[in-house]
């Protein structure tokens, strides 16, 4: 059963990762692709989360608590700079 | 199984990103692009059992990178941006 539930996580996170991918591609403006990257980064986290239980190797939750807490600053300097240029 | 589909799917979006990098015409675009090509790297790295690298990968190679290249973007007096 929980391998099920697991295997249908990972197919939901690719889903999303070909979404997001989908529309950083396509996306007409700046915004857009910022915000295709801002879902990619949270959707990242999630499948780091997922191949620490996987593999059953718990250190690998550091890397997704280090980029969750550094990700914000990407977006967050992108943002700036289209308003009014860091 | 289930490793290999990640590993390939995270590969094929790394070509993707880093091809849109190169292509794109708006220049902040690119930036973003070059930041989700560390992004999926990073995640790679995990995969391959180096926690330390994604960490350094994601903390230098996707937070970093963006934040100087923009501030090298905003500080240079080229073409307008939009």
């Amino acid at each position: 059963m929980a391998e099920i539930i697991l295997n249908l996580a990972i197919f939901i996170i690719m889903i999303a990762i070909a979404l997001g991918v989908y529309r950083l591609v396509k996306g007409p403006t700046v915004v857009d692709r910022i915000i295709g990257l801002d879902l990619l980064t949270l959707v990242s986290i999630a499948l780091i989360a997922l191949i620490a239980h996987i593999s059953s190797r718990f250190i690998y939750i550091d890397v997704a608590l280090v980029y969750g807490l550094l990700s914000f600053l990407s977006v967050l300097a992108v943002a700036r700079y289209l308003e009014r240029g860091l | 199984m289930m490793m290999t589909l990640i590993t390939l799917v995270l590969c094929i979006g790394i070509l993707i990103s880093a091809l849109l990098a190169t292509y794109v015409k708006r220049r902040v675009a690119a930036v973003v692009s070059a930041g989700l090509t560390g992004l999926f790297a990073s995640v790679t790295y995990v995969i391959l059992s180096a926690p330390d690298v994604a960490m350094t990968e994601a903390a230098i190679g996707s937070g970093i990178t963006t934040v100087i290249f923009l501030f090298a973007l905003s500080k240079t007096k080229g073409e307008a941006d939009e």
